[in-house]
């Protein structure tokens, strides 16, 4: 006790513990030290028993081991992750049965378990032909749609599934109907540009558009094309944030529909005239061909304009020759009509009928409607005494009903019967278009090349074929950017070609463009 | 092989993996230290790569003696190649009971233009126990082909990728039997 610190009272070194209370007390004074109550409890044999507290409980009496705890913390993910997605009780019971299935009761923990459940979610809706789109479960699940992709194939295999196509025309019906954009449009709008954007889907599925691509970009595309058809102020960047696809790959879409409407416009007799820029001010028609192209019977196709002594340059110098204020394009109008001031005595003779490619029941129904339109138009114009601007923006026929969906191309096909439709246009996927442009553009560069190697190799008689075309022949739609690349003579495919050529490596083969392969095996070769 | 459609095209073989025994205890790091053209890093992957110029290769090399090589043309440069690989790890690092055991072609990567578009939304639906097509995973057609044990990838542009044959004549058995079936479906057949 001497070893004590000094009483605060007293100043003697009496301090010791009092037994009942276990506060610090002066045995001389008597005095309890205020505020200084600290008792060492060092522990050992002696030392106080501490409580007893185990991880792992819940509530009392309540004990989960690690399998129990797993699988309860896996079934609340599945219920999290069907809540995000919007499933129905019954599909997330289903979800979670294929989970159990695959995991075989035993359920996971970490990462690859919820790229799991997506994969599952997204394999059940599928079966069940359901719109659910694979960037959708992706964003949720909050991985790539490459590392869902995966997971998706495991599980058909495992399961030795067989998924149903991906729907697009579903795809593109479901989003007209349930993304925001749409939701203030009113249903007999909706009903018509349903009609519309169907048609137009299975005419990009027919022209390879959507072959071998993403199909929401292309949705998203025909949504916007569509909504500006029915005077609907919609931007692609939101349709795109809407459907989570990349904005840069709707504009392209876009751009290639109205490009295929372009192609399509040229089988008009005006269509010369008409670019992706203009297109808008001429959709209308083009839909309209396409339309009754689309009707037009088979046997209707080839039927020779002579023998129906059908008198196309009247039919169409009379649609053409009314002097009106059209409010759709008149300065267009008046120009284009130039195009058609032919010669009645010079008829059209069958190859240039041929070229058109439309019975004259089309041509026929073409033109008695675009009359009837332009007097419409006319006379709606001379009521209201149209004395303002017109619009930069293109007007697309707001005073009729140019269209009827009629045509079964409004209707969800087959694949095989949409092949099968002719709507004025027959193209090539893009990939292709592409391939081949290259490959033409290898065979002016090998024949450019063997060129220089001559003049080399005969100085004194490079002279005489100097007038050879030697450009290679640039891209269809080069822009600018690739006329200033022009300006190099040689860049390095260039030079690897002369080196193949000298190599004695055959042109067929250098025209495929395999240069690292044939570079290894005919240059670098040992 | 149905002669009514059988084309010129031959696939063109673009890549050769293959792997080699060399039946010894590799010291990585010694290889590394004293190869110029080797990377060695244990954390990220624990094999030696390692390339060769001539034939173009490049190889893994691993502790317990196999080793990979990829990237050759031709079944006589893989070889040529895994002797090469052989002979520098048995100079340079001291091993002398390197040998040359189990060579073996693992994988013949081919490709061709079969030079029209295909619809592949009917190939699929047509061959469905054999295809699957995701345009929302894949843009390709992947086609698993029984007999031959093949699979091609088969893209709307006509480009073809076959892939998993262990010798040549499984790649042109392979494209032999599947060209027909393009065919039916081209753009010029639909």
């Amino acid at each position: 006790m001497d070893n004590s610190r000094a009483c605060n009272s007293c100043g003697k070194r009496t301090i010791g513990s009092d037994l009942d209370t276990g506060h610090a007390v002066c045995t001389s004074c008597g005095v309890i030290q205020e505020f200084d109550n600290y008792n060492p409890q060092i522990g050992g044999i002696s030392g106080p028993a501490g409580t007893y507290i185990r991880a792992g409980t819940s509530g009392t009496g309540t004990l989960y081991n690690y399998k129990e705890t797993k699988i309860y913390e896996a079934q609340k993910e599945i219920e999290v992750l069907m809540y995000q997605l919007g499933f129905s009780p019954k599909k997330s019971e289903e979800v979670k049965a294929m989970v159990v299935k695959i995991t075989e009761g035993e359920y996971g923990v970490g990462r690859w378990f919820t790229v799991l459940i997506g994969a599952c979610a997204y394999v059940v809706m599928r079966l069940d032909v359901k719109p659910l789109a694979i960037v959708k479960v992706a964003n949720v699940v909050g991985c790539d749609i490459y590392e869902l992709g995966r997971m998706v194939y495991r599980v058909v295999d495992f399961l030795d599934l067989k998924l149903p196509g991906f729907d697009i025309v579903d795809s593109f019906e479901y989003y007209l109907r349930n993304a925001p954009s749409f939701s203030g449009v009113d249903q007999d709008v909706i009903g018509k540009m349903l009609k519309q954007g169907v048609f137009l889907v299975q005419c990009l599925v027919k022209w390879y558009v959507t072959t071998g691509r993403r199909p929401l970009p292309v949705v998203a595309a025909v949504l916007v094309f569509v909504s500006q058809l029915n005077q609907i102020e919609v931007k692609i960047e939101d349709v795109a944030n809407e459907l989570q696809v990349a904005v840069v790959t709707c504009r392209l879409r876009y751009k290639e529909l109205l490009e295929r409407l372009v192609k399509v416009a040229r089988g008009l007799p005006w269509g010369q005239d008409v670019t992706v820029k203009n297109i808008m001010k001429h959709v209308t028609f083009v839909i309209q061909y396409m339309e009754l192209k689309s009707m037009a019977k088979k046997s209707d196709k080839r039927k020779c304009f002579e023998d129906a002594g059908f008198d196309l340059d009247y039919l169409i110098d009379d649609c053409l020759s009314i002097d009106t204020d059209y409010n759709l394009d008149v300065a267009d109008t008046e120009n284009e009509s130039q195009y058609f001031q032919m010669d009645r005595a010079s008829r059209l003779s069958i190859e240039s009928a041929n070229k058109f490619q439309m019975s004259q029941e089309c041509l026929a129904m073409i033109y008695s409607r675009i009359k009837n339109e332009m007097y419409v138009v006319e006379s709606k114009n001379n009521r209201n005494n149209n004395t303002r601007k017109r619009k930069r923006r293109y007007d697309v026929l707001p005073y009729v009903e140019w269209w009827k969906g009629e045509s079964e191309m409004s209707k969800k096909l087959l694949v095989k019967d949409i092949v099968e439709k002719d709507v004025g246009l027959s193209a090539m996927p893009p990939s292709y278009d592409g391939g081949c442009l290259a490959y033409e553009r290898r065979k002016e560069r090998i024949k450019a090349a063997k060129f220089r190697i001559h003049k080399t190799m005969y100085p004194s008689n490079a002279g005489a074929t100097d007038k050879i075309e030697l450009c290679p022949v640039e891209h269809a739609n080069a822009g600018k950017k690739r006329r200033r690349k022009k300006q190099v003579d040689v860049d390095w495919e260039d030079f690897i070609i002369e080196t193949l050529l000298l190599h004695q490596v055959e042109e067929e083969e250098i025209e495929k463009g395999y240069y690292k392969n044939l570079l290894d095996l005919h240059v670098f070769n040992y | 092989m149905a002669d009514d459609h059988s084309s010129a095209i031959i696939p063109t073989l673009q890549n050769i993996a293959s792997t080699v025994n060399l039946d010894c205890k590799l010291d990585l790091k010694g290889i590394a230290l004293q190869a110029q053209n080797a990377e060695y890093n244990p954390k990220r992957f624990p094999a030696v790569i390692m390339r060769v110029k001539e034939p173009k290769t490049t190889a893994l090399i691993f502790a317990t003696g196999k080793v990979v090589v990829t990237g050759a043309k031709n079944e006589g440069d893989a070889k040529y190649a895994a002797r090469k690989y052989a002979r520098i790890v048995q100079k340079i690092g001291c091993h002398l009971g390197v040998k040359f055991k189990d060579f073996k072609i693992q994988n013949i990567v081919a490709s061709c233009d079969v030079g029209f578009p295909i619809r592949l939304e009917g190939l699929a639906l047509a061959h469905g126990a054999f295809s699957s097509y995701e345009p929302e995973i894949f843009p390709g057609l992947i086609y698993r082909m029984k007999q031959p044990k093949i699979v091609m990838l088969v893209f709307t542009s006509g480009k073809i990728v076959i892939t998993g044959a262990k010798v040549r004549e499984d790649i042109y058995t392979a494209f032999d039997s599947i060209y027909p079936v393009l065919t039916q479906f081209s753009k010029k057949t639909l």
